[in-house]
């Protein structure tokens, strides 16, 4: 036993060393969770989501009846028959129920709520009818207007029948034109009490039109099997490039000619998690353009923390590129829960 | 008492061999050459157009000591390395010479324990770089002084904390020795540990750059054992900055390291005993 007394000694030592040290050192930086699940492909609840959601009867089979093996069509989601469709401008969907009730929306309302001063909501419950934080399931956001659908029963809309000039669009459209018109010229339509439409005249009507059956039958933008995440869209390359102004236009322009399409997928019940896929028509720009932003994830992480911006150290933490199966690449993002808790601690108290 | 007599004897002998007189001499030398052939014109230049200009526009001006702070982190920093590196090539045949065939058995047939005779050495190789980082961290402090007008202490708290670091490194070097006697795998190890415990001191960054999953988690368990040396380093360039320097977190940093040396001496302890000369 004695013989072995200079390596229990030195065991005891080294354990004392690493404890002093650790201490020494403090507590390290918090630095994201190793897991934070991306939203990557359709999951069990959003398919359950969508097979509920299927309430717009489907498309009569044409006249000319085809054989009896083939699947009979199917109802559809009438928020996703509305969706404009054209693959030059953007859109994106927010699932606004969803992300009310998500972390994110917690904290983003617990937010809004401290400032001083009146419920911003209390406005649109008042005058409109319509609780924003109940009454709004999902809200479209494309180039020429915006969608909502909910539940719009107790919508107050007198007051707007009052001041415009209401015509019917279709069995259960109503289209509202302002009598008075002030600015560009816009638009307000509703759908049942489910769907309201807001933007040019054009896009208003188009819309009502797709749900009453009263246009081509384009391909969807955004097909069910892409409704999953909290928030979801489809960015053309041409609308990338327009982010980019002054001496970053060219810029704008390469990456807009490598990048033709980009669908956007983001998470947010507990961790927010982005999704983006980005894919073109030539394989190898889009690969070169994948590369060369996964090596400015790495060098932006190491020049924010040798710059000490924590902020974006941590929102590149979990930054990274991923080559895509079939061509293309997908940029992941993350904000771990307890990053997100830690920037808005505080948000929404007067400032001293 | 028998480990000082040891550490004396040790001392009494690096005193009489040419070489590390010859190495003082070299450092005295470098001093000099500090002292009279770098351009510190350009320092006092910058000082005056700091003055000058800056009294004319009744801007901010900058105290001396602060316009003069990178010149001090960087001699910090250069004492430490330097103090480290010349410590490690100094003293590399030490433990070799001492377990040489000729020489160990008359010592082990003293009235002697093993152990006394790794921690005499161990304490005399100790003082020596103590007193050798001293010299150099005094004489470039003084210099500067002598040139700028301020004083600072930056160089001697980069003395004594490369004193401290040269505890692991040094323990590291006697335990290989212990292993094969040779001066380059003495040497060699006390190098590897200098750089493994500079990685260790920057080891959050470092691990940044690991994807997180096993491999950050093996260099953060490997690198939690290791000395962060640097972080010792850190300490002098913040004395030299006038920065405070929390005394708990350094207390712990020091004994964490001198812990870390007193165990891998224990290893050497071992080996030692189970030898055969």
């Amino acid at each position: 036993m004695k013989r072995h007394v200079p390596l229990l000694l030195a065991v005891l030592l080294v354990g004392l060393s690493a404890l002093l040290l650790s201490v020494a050192e403090g507590p390290r930086p918090a630095s994201a969770r190793a897991e934070v699940d991306f939203p990557r492909w359709l999951r069990e609840p959003e398919a359950e989501r969508l097979q509920a959601r299927r309430t717009l009867a489907p498309v009569p089979a044409p006249a000319a009846a085809p054989e009896a093996e083939e699947e009979p069509p199917r109802p559809r989601d009438p928020f996703l028959v509305a969706l404009p469709r054209d693959p030059q401008k953007p859109l994106v969907v927010l699932e606004a129920n969803a992300l009310r009730h998500s972390r994110l929306g917690e904290l983003f309302v617990e937010c809004l709520l401290r400032r001083p001063g009146r419920d911003p909501f209390e406005e649109a419950r008042r005058e409109a009818g319509i609780d924003p934080l109940k009454d709004i399931d999902r809200v479209a956001f494309a180039q020429d207007g915006m969608i909502l659908f909910g539940f719009f029963d107790r919508a107050q809309l007198a007051a707007l029948e009052a001041e415009s000039r209401v015509t019917r669009r279709g069995e259960q459209g109503l289209v509202y034109e302002p009598l008075r018109a002030t600015g560009p010229a816009m638009s307000l339509g509703t759908w049942r009490r489910e769907l309201i439409v807001a933007g040019e005249p054009a896009f208003v009507e188009a819309t009502l039109d797709r749900l009453e059956g009263r246009s081509a039958g384009t391909p969807a933008l955004i097909p069910e099997r892409l409704t999953y995440g909290e928030a979801y869209g489809v960015v053309p390359g041409a609308a990338l490039a327009n982010l980019f102004r002054g001496e970053q236009a060219e810029l704008g322009r390469r990456i807009a000619s490598a990048a033709s399409r980009i669908e956007l997928h983001a998470d947010a019940m507990r961790d927010v998690a982005v999704v983006a896929n980005v894919s073109g028509a030539d394989e190898r720009a889009v690969e070169d353009l994948g590369t060369a932003l996964g090596a400015a994830i790495a060098v932006g992480r190491i020049q924010a923390l040798a710059g000490g911006s924590s902020q974006v150290a941590e929102l590149l933490e979990h930054a990274r590129v991923v080559r895509g199966a079939g061509g293309g690449f997908s940029l992941e993002l993350a904000l771990p829960v307890e990053v997100l808790e830690r920037w808005f601690a505080g948000c929404g108290t007067a400032q001293p | 008492m028998i480990v000082l007599a040891i550490a004396r004897d040790l001392l009494a002998e690096a005193r009489s061999r040419r070489w590390v007189l010859a190495f003082l001499g070299g450092a005295t030398l470098l001093l000099a050459a500090v002292a009279f052939g770098l351009r510190f014109e350009v320092v006092d230049g910058a000082l005056a157009a700091t003055r000058l200009f800056g009294g004319d526009l009744k801007s901010d001006v900058r105290s001396v000591d602060v316009a003069l702070r990178p010149l001090f982190v960087a001699t910090s920093y250069l004492v430490f390395y330097c103090g480290l590196v010349f410590g490690v090539v100094a003293t590399a045949d030490f433990a070799p010479a001492l377990l040489a065939p000729g020489r160990i058995e008359p010592l082990l047939a003293l009235p002697v324990r093993r152990w006394q005779v790794l921690a005499g050495t161990f304490l005399g190789v100790e003082a020596l770089v103590l007193a050798a980082a001293l010299y150099g961290g005094a004489g470039v402090a003084l210099l500067l002084w002598l040139k700028t007008g301020v004083a600072n202490a930056g160089p001697l708290v980069a003395a004594a904390s490369a004193a401290v670091a040269f505890a692991p490194i040094y323990a590291a070097m006697l335990t290989a020795a212990l292993g094969v006697r040779s001066a380059a795998l003495s040497g060699g190890a006390g190098l590897l540990l200098l750089v493994a415990g500079v990685v260790a001191g920057n080891r959050a960054a470092v691990a940044e750059l690991f994807q997180p999953g096993a491999s950050r988690s093996v260099f953060l368990g490997v690198t939690s054992l290791l000395p962060r040396l640097s972080a010792l380093a850190k300490v002098a360039a913040a004395a030299s900055e006038s920065r405070p320097v929390p005394g708990g977190p350094l207390l712990a940093l020091v004994a964490g390291t001198l812990a870390f040396a007193l165990a891998v001496l224990a290893l050497g302890v071992d080996r030692f005993e189970r030898r055969d000369f």
